[in-house]
């Protein structure tokens, strides 16, 4: 039959569904009831989303401490770049009325810092800061090297331009005891970038593997200086130089600074009462129109304390529902006309 | 390359041209005159004429030019002495000749201009959008360099921000502004579909690979599909608003059939005949059922023959021989099986059909009448036999030889009998070659019957092939008695059908046993095939056969007729005037071999023939009245075979005296030789021939229509297609196959637009717009008025429908410039436009006229050679691969097999390709703009620096590779409406001519909604992430992940139907996505700065907001347009959901629904014909009869048109008295 078919009619086409255009097509042209059910059910789904998003999101303490205007002392003394050298201390105290119980999280936030511009966000050497290759800074102007030749480590200008100032929590039991908060300052940063992305070189002594390198120049110390007391967290695996690494998508951002060591009075987490921060105010903002904050939080399973995302999963149950009704009546009062349909 | 020397003793080359215009019919070229006869092969070192011609052209027909020997002597050269570069020769062993053009000068290079490119409507359209992108991209590129600019002066000394060149010194902001424009147009290039010109090729390619392999349009008998020959334009079969059609070989299937005669004035119904071809098609339609049915026709027994030629004749015959062709017809019959392929019967051409004509028996009667005894006495003292005998055996002869086909026998070498040109005798007085012929036909006359049956093919014996002739070119030449006989194999056979004859003559004779006396020894001899120019002819001969008047044999000199009761008739072929349009007829003059006369015979278009009726007979005023009486009565047959939808030839002859046909000679040579105006004393000189003619009879050839014809025009009509019909046919035959094939309705309302002067066409055009304005609802402002809530036809709903029936002298001065817009106006009220004795030029006038001043998509459809140039001109050119050669095949852009695969092809695939290919264009825009977009607001937060929030290879995938496949899938496989409903419902077509799925208000909205989706797309994570710790490219990600799906699940939305591969692209696409996001974040830990998408596809997966933000992104986002098309779908559906809708009903529900849907149609015609009651009183139509009435009226007396008229005919100045009647002629029947 088929030789047959090749012999004669080789040109008659094959007669498949493929071919002939007639292949079964799902029927996406939905019912009426389909439809309107399918609406309602996403609609629930989102209210019901918002809801437990809401709650989750009302269940998170959060504080917020601007310190832009409250140190505006020490904001003036780092606006001239010659003062770089000047210590400058600032305290902020503050009121904690409800504890924060679980995990709590200390963040520094810095607004109008435009950490995602095209040429800052080059300005990086991924080799350099994976270990392979301490002097590789072929991406890294226009901090690629010291006045002298060097090559900096870590070079570039987001490494250049990193957040020092030190920020310390204490908890003011009374009037007299103040109580350090303990704070831990490691796993505040991704672990696939911690054992991954940064890696020191591969050198016994950590200041002999940057031998030959120069630190960049706004920083007061060199790179293997960072954490002296922690090995594991000095040099390019140092977790606040690796948190400030990952550039943010925004000019209002928040990095993750210290986790709360829950011991002592702190098992439990921040309890109610009066606290204070001690500011050592090294980097400058008001050169920008910046702003800094310090942040408090705790944390859910949906992340931080973002409403939006709670907000709009309302905003859109409710107008899904409300779609489906109006669709409903209108369907209803088409089925007289028996002229209904739908996609 | 004229010709100079030819192993052919006559001169003579055979070619084929099928390389430059496809024909493959054998075609002869002459050897330069003089060479000719020369025996010796031409030396060309001792060649020293001149030759002259005209300056390189492409016109393929024709040549001009001179040679000029040595001894100043010129001789003209014509197309006939030059071939062409790229033809073949064929049957002639060598030829010599002199290269005249060569390189870029042959008339091959010169024709071949290239394929003019054709570029869709939808694609023109689609160019103005994607410059409408650009403009965006530029807006979009300038916001953000002013954006930079600003952005960085308010930071300009900051060198966190302004992060200095290498060199240390940082850009000024103007600088930097600038920098960034370019750097933006890097970065949002996207937006400019580069990727949709790829993707539109790809699909058209899916397209065209549905459209060639549906099975629809398989043609059983020829085994051929549609050929889609042009790849870009498929979607314009969606959008045609004009079709243009030829009318021979394309509405009808160019098989002409013998169906009457009139001979002197009676009239010959050939009912066995008719009786014959109807049981033949109810034979043809049982032996679909069972090949081995007999079913009593005469021709059955010869058609499984007919079959398996059929079958091989689609492979190269080129040299094979007839036996073999046979045999291998057996062994692949064998095969076959019998039931495998019953319909391929039908040969394609010279099927039994048209070989096969039963005569009439009264006819035959008379034929019984005839006896050598009427010219055995050799002087002219023959006692007057009955003068109507001599004219059937005039009839006949002159049906058998006046014409141009081509006899070869397939089953043995065919034998030439060769007659050389004649040198020698100075042949000083007319008087000799009298002498001559007298001696010769006295000899002839008195031979016994000449064949024998050992000689089968039919050859005269030697004796008549030793015949002398003198020259028939130069009477003035020497000629000398030579006579040579060559024998030349003309191996195999290009007419498939031969082998099928000796049966059929059987079968034949037979028949017509009981009547006549069959010959005996001559069964063999009719195993000839004819190869003709145009079937008319073919089938002529056919017919003359059938009354045992069988043309035997052809030669340049001479021509054989093997004549049932006075034997084998050998004339001597003095001249042939070859058939051309201008004058509409063709001669041949011959020298009768029994009454020794030269005769002249002509066949023609009536019309042309009867002004050259002889008024005044010279034989005595009573034959002159008897002349009149057959002049009258054969115009009253002719008049009803048109009307019956016939093909009408004339058939006359002229005696003239020797002195007479010499002294034509003399001018005629003259003319030939004449280098200017050639043409024209050539046209002169045949007017000087062609006159005082005698009438003969006239024939009536039926051109039955093609298959399925009406339904297609009907559906096509209903579709809002807008028909006209050209063709060089005569008005009446015209106007019959148009009412035939329902391109005219009973009661459409006729104007005849007939004139011949430009001044009084005006004025019948004013008037008959006039009529028609007065008519309210007109067809063309009911269409426009045409809203989406009524679907149901329009057209019909409209009181009255126009129709203008116009012939080729009035076309003329309507395609004049001052009339042109009044033409066009004119037309577009008409529903249905005939134009008759339409030239090909016109033809292709009319089609640029209305495409370029309508700015319509314009379609012509037609089969043969003069139908290329209107095929090149419209918008769509559709060639029938019928009969008539390939070159319309060549020249279209789609070639389907009949006439009713048009309908498929525009009324479902070209509504799919149309909706297909717009819905993906625009979805490409859509995609496009919506993702860019998500860039363009990232560059609000970054200080507009040119920053992408996702990783460059992601960018450049989600183009190339995630979201790419589905559309094209998309653009190739969806189906809005199944092919059924769209057959069924001609009407939703309307949605395509108006271009409904690709408004520029659909596109601005489209991109109205990518916007909205990109902003939904954006906003959704922003807000979701704003202020927390997230990162450039971890921001990026769930941006991605919701526009794949946003994007994706949009396609599902607007597609209609989504099959399994659909649903498989869609999900691979998804999976690709994923796939590639993980293994990329894998394993990419150093590469590609800045971004570094390190295990950020991980991380999200584990995080829960990941899937919140996606999922509420991607609801947001296609909210609004599901909202839409569930709204759309429910309050104000177009046609197109409607009937998708029928498609999902169960079936009988759903042929409920299609009933009802055409009722409602129905109920609109009916109310709006109240409406008009007025306008259509009389429903009764009269059946189109031009000789009915014919009233001499002025112009104006259109005006005066009584009330209701269904039928107003109009033709202007009458030049001659008795048949162009102007005025109005009133219905005949009210």
């Amino acid at each position: 039959m088929k030789r047959k078919c090749q012999d004669y009619e080789s040109r008659l086409p094959d007669n498949t569904a493929v071919k002939q255009q007639q292949l079964p097509a799902f029927r996406l042209q939905l019912t009426a009831s389909e439809i309107l059910s399918g609406f309602f059910a996403i609609g629930l789904f989102c209210l019901g989303m918002g809801i437990i998003l809401l709650l989750s999101a009302k269940s998170i303490k959060e504080v917020e401490i601007n310190y832009t205007e409250k140190c505006a002392t020490c904001a003036k003394l780092r606006e001239e770049a010659t003062n770089f050298d000047k210590e400058c201390n600032c305290s902020i105290s503050f009121y904690l009325p409800q504890k924060m119980e679980g995990n709590v999280y200390l963040y520094y936030k810095l607004y109008g810092f435009y950490q995602n511009l095209y040429r800052y966000i080059l300005s990086r050497s991924n080799i350099q800061l994976v270990g392979a290759d301490v002097k590789d800074v072929r991406n890294c102007a226009p901090f690629r090297t010291s006045d002298n030749g060097l090559p900096i480590a870590p070079c570039g200008a987001i490494a250049n331009s990193m957040f020092n100032d030190t920020i310390v929590l204490w908890y003011n039991f009374n009037s007299s005891t103040h109580i350090r908060v303990p704070m831990v300052r490691t796993e505040t940063a991704w672990w696939t970038d911690k054992y991954v992305k940064f890696q020191n070189p591969a050198f016994q002594n950590l200041s002999s593997a940057f031998a030959g390198t120069a630190k960049p120049p706004n920083w007061p110390k060199p790179v293997y200086e960072l954490d002296e007391k922690d090995p594991g967290n000095n040099g390019f695996i140092n977790d606040d130089f690796i948190v400030w690494m990952r550039t943010a998508a925004f000019p209002n951002f928040k990095k993750l600074y210290r986790r709360l060591h829950r011991i002592g009075n702190f098992t439990e987490g921040l309890p109610a009462g009066s606290y204070s921060f001690i500011i050592n105010y090294n980097f400058p903002v008001s050169r920008f129109q910046g702003q800094k904050a310090v942040v408090l939080s705790t944390l859910t399973w949906s992340g931080g304390s973002s409403l939006f995302l709670a907000l709009a999963y309302l905003v859109t149950g409710a107008v899904t529902l409300l779609a489906s009704f109006s669709m409903m009546a209108l369907h209803l009062k088409l089925k007289e006309r028996k002229t209904f349909f739908l996609q | 390359m004229v010709l100079l020397f030819s192993t052919d003793p006559d001169g003579i080359c055979h070619i084929e041209t099928s390389g430059l215009d496809g024909e493959s019919n054998l075609k002869q070229k002459q050897v330069v005159r003089r060479y000719a006869e020369q025996d010796s092969e031409v030396d060309p070192e001792k060649f020293s004429s001149r030759i002259e011609c005209e300056s390189p052209n492409n016109d393929l027909n024709r040549f001009r030019g001179f040679l000029e020997h040595s001894n100043k002597e010129r001789v003209g050269l014509s197309k006939e002495n030059l071939l062409l570069r790229g033809c073949t020769i064929r049957n002639t062993e060598a030829v010599m000749g002199i290269v005249v053009y060569a390189g870029h000068e042959t008339k091959a290079m010169l024709n071949n201009s290239g394929p003019r490119y054709k570029r869709s409507k939808l694609e023109r359209r689609a160019n103005t959008d994607v410059l409408w992108c650009v403009l965006l991209l530029v807006v979009m590129c300038l916001t953000g360099a002013l954006g930079h600019g600003i952005w960085l002066s308010r930071y300009e000394n900051i060198p966190f921000f302004n992060i200095p060149e290498p060199d240390g010194h940082s850009l000024s902001p103007v600088l930097a502004g600038f920098y960034m424009f370019w750097t933006m147009i890097i970065l949002l290039q996207v937006l400019i579909p580069i990727s949709l010109y790829v993707s539109i090729e790809i699909v058209k390619l899916g397209q065209i690979y549905f459209i060639q392999s549906d099975v629809d349009f398989y043609n059983e008998k020829m085994g051929s599909t549609v050929q889609c020959r042009a790849l870009n334009i498929t979607e314009d079969l969606g959008q045609i608003q004009y079709l243009f059609s030829d009318k021979t070989g394309t509405l009808t299937e160019n098989k002409m059939v013998f169906r009457r005669c009139s001979v002197a004035g009676f009239d010959y119904c050939h009912e066995e005949n008719a009786k014959r071809l109807e049981s033949y098609q109810e034979a043809a339609s049982e032996d679909e059922d069972s090949a081995d049915t007999p079913s009593g026709s005469l021709s059955n027994m010869v058609k499984p023959r007919a079959l398996s030629c059929r079958t091989v004749h689609s492979r190269p015959l080129g040299s094979i021989s007839s036996n073999h062709l046979t045999g291998s017809c057996f062994a692949l019959e064998s095969r076959e099986g019998a039931s495998e392929v019953p319909h391929s019967r039908q040969a394609a051409f010279s099927s039994p059909i048209e070989t096969d004509v039963v005569p009439d028996t009264r006819l035959l009667d008379k034929f019984s009448q005839i006896t050598p005894l009427l010219f055995t006495p050799t002087d002219e003292t023959i006692p007057d036999p009955p003068l109507e005998t001599l004219y059937i055996i005039d009839f006949f002869i002159a049906l058998a030889i006046c014409n141009t086909v081509v006899v070869s026998a397939p089953n043995q070498p065919r034998q030439k009998v060769g007659l050389s040109s004649l040198r020698g005798i100075p042949i000083k007085s007319l008087e000799e070659i009298k002498n001559l012929f007298q001696r010769l036909s006295v000899r002839r006359s008195s031979s016994p019957s000449l064949a024998s049956g050992k000689e089968p093919s039919g050859v005269p014996n030697a004796f008549v092939s030793r015949l002398s002739l003198f020259n028939r070119m130069k009477p003035a030449s020497p000629v000398e008695e030579e006579i040579s006989q060559t024998s030349e194999s003309l191996q195999g056979s290009d007419d498939s059908a031969c082998p099928t004859e000796i049966e059929k003559q059987n079968s034949d004779a037979g028949i017509a046993n009981g009547k006549v006396e069959a010959l005996p020894g001559q069964p063999l001899t009719s195993s000839l095939c004819y190869e003709a120019e145009s079937p008319d002819e073919a089938a002529l001969v056919y017919a003359a056969r059938a009354y045992q008047c069988t043309l035997q044999s052809r030669t340049p000199e001479q021509v054989v007729v093997d004549f049932a009761a006075l034997g084998p008739l050998t004339f001597q072929l003095l001249h042939i005037l070859p058939f051309d349009s201008v004058r509409k007829r063709m001669s041949v003059v011959v020298r009768h071999p029994l009454s020794n006369q030269v005769v002249v015979y002509t066949k023609g278009a009536d019309s042309a023939i009867m002004e050259l009726l002889s008024v005044a007979s010279p034989d005595g005023p009573g034959l002159e009245k008897q002349q009149m009486m057959i002049r009258e009565k054969t115009q009253k047959h002719l008049d009803d075979y048109a009307k019956r939808g016939l093909r009408t030839l004339c058939i006359a002859k002229r005696v003239m005296s020797d002195t007479e046909y010499a002294e034509w000679l003399r001018n005629h040579f003259l003319a030939e030789t004449s280098i200017d105006n050639r043409e024209e004393l050539l046209l002169e000189s045949a007017m000087r021939l062609e006159n005082k003619l005698t009438l003969l009879g006239a024939t009536g050839i039926e051109d039955r229509l093609q298959e399925g014809v009406p339904e297609a025009i009907e559906a096509l009509h209903k579709a809002g297609i807008k028909i006209w019909m050209l063709t060089g046919d005569k008005q009446e035959t015209a106007v019959n196959i148009a009412y035939a094939c329902k391109l005219l309705e009973p009661n459409d309302k006729l104007f005849v637009l007939n004139t011949e002067s430009k001044n009084a066409c005006e004025m019948l055009m004013d008037t008959i717009l006039k009529e028609l304005q007065k008519n309210p609802a007109s067809p063309e402002q009911a269409s426009l008025s045409a809203s989406l809530h009524q679907p149901p036809p329009t057209l019909q709903g409209s009181g009255l429908r126009a129709a203008l029936i116009i012939t080729g002298k009035t076309l003329e001065f309507a395609l004049q410039e001052s009339l042109q817009k009044q033409f066009l106006e004119l037309t577009a009220r008409c529903q249905a436009v005939v134009c008759c004795r339409a030239t090909p030029l016109q033809k292709s006038e009319v089609v640029k006229l209305v495409r370029s001043h309508l700015r319509v998509m314009t379609l012509a459809i037609g089969d043969g050679a003069n139908d290329v140039s209107m095929i090149q001109v419209a918008d769509i050119g559709i060639g029938i691969s019928g009969q008539e050669g390939m070159q319309a095949v060549m020249a279209s852009d789609f070639a389907v097999s009949q006439f009713r695969h048009l309908s498929k092809l525009l009324l479902v695939h070209g509504h799919w390709c149309y909706t297909r290919l717009s819905n993906m264009i625009l979805y490409f825009f859509y995609k496009n703009v919506a993702y860019v977009n998500l860039l363009f607001w990232y560059q609000f937060f970054c200080g507009f620096s040119g920053t992408s929030m996702t990783d460059y290879w992601v960018l450049i995938f989600f183009n190339l590779l995630f979201t790419s496949a589905p559309p094209v899938i998309y653009g190739v496989l969806e189906k809005d409406v199944s092919a059924e409903t769209l057959m069924q419902l001609p009407e939703l077509y309307r949605s395509g001519q108006r271009s409904e799925a690709y408004l520029p208000l659909t596109f601005w909205i489209t991109l109205l909604d990518a916007f909205y989706q990109s902003l939904v797309c954006f906003f959704v994570p922003y807000y979701t992430y704003q202020g927390s710790d997230i990162d450039i490219f971890t921001f990026g990600n769930p941006l991605n992940t919701a526009a794949l799906f946003v994007i994706l699940l949009h396609l599902v939305i607007e597609s209609k139907s989504l099959t399994w591969i659909h649903m498989l692209v869609i999900a691979g696409s998804i999976l690709c996505y994923f796939c590639f996001a993980l293994a990329f974040g894998a394993m990419c830990v150093t590469c590609n700065p800045p971004s570094n998408p390190y295990w950020i596809m991980q991380e999200h997966m584990a995080d829960p907001v990941f899937y919140l933000v996606c999922v509420l992104t991607t609801c947001v986002a296609l909210l609004p347009r599901f909202i839409y098309r569930v709204l759309q779908g429910s309050l104000f559906p177009s046609p197109i959901l409607r009937a998708k809708h029928l498609d999902r009903l169960p079936a009988e529900e759903r042929i409920e629904a299609l009933k009802k849907w055409r009722g409602t149609g129905q109920m609109d015609q009916l109310t709006s014909k109240y409406a008009d009651h007025s306008a259509v009183e009389s429903e009764r139509i009269p059946i189109y009869d031009p000789s009915a009435v014919f009233a001499v009226m002025s112009a104006t007396a259109c005006a005066v048109e009584k009330g209701n008229l269904p039928v107003c005919e109009t033709a202007l100045d009458s030049d001659f008295s008795e048949t162009k009647a102007s005025g109005m002629a009133g219905p005949s029947k009210d």
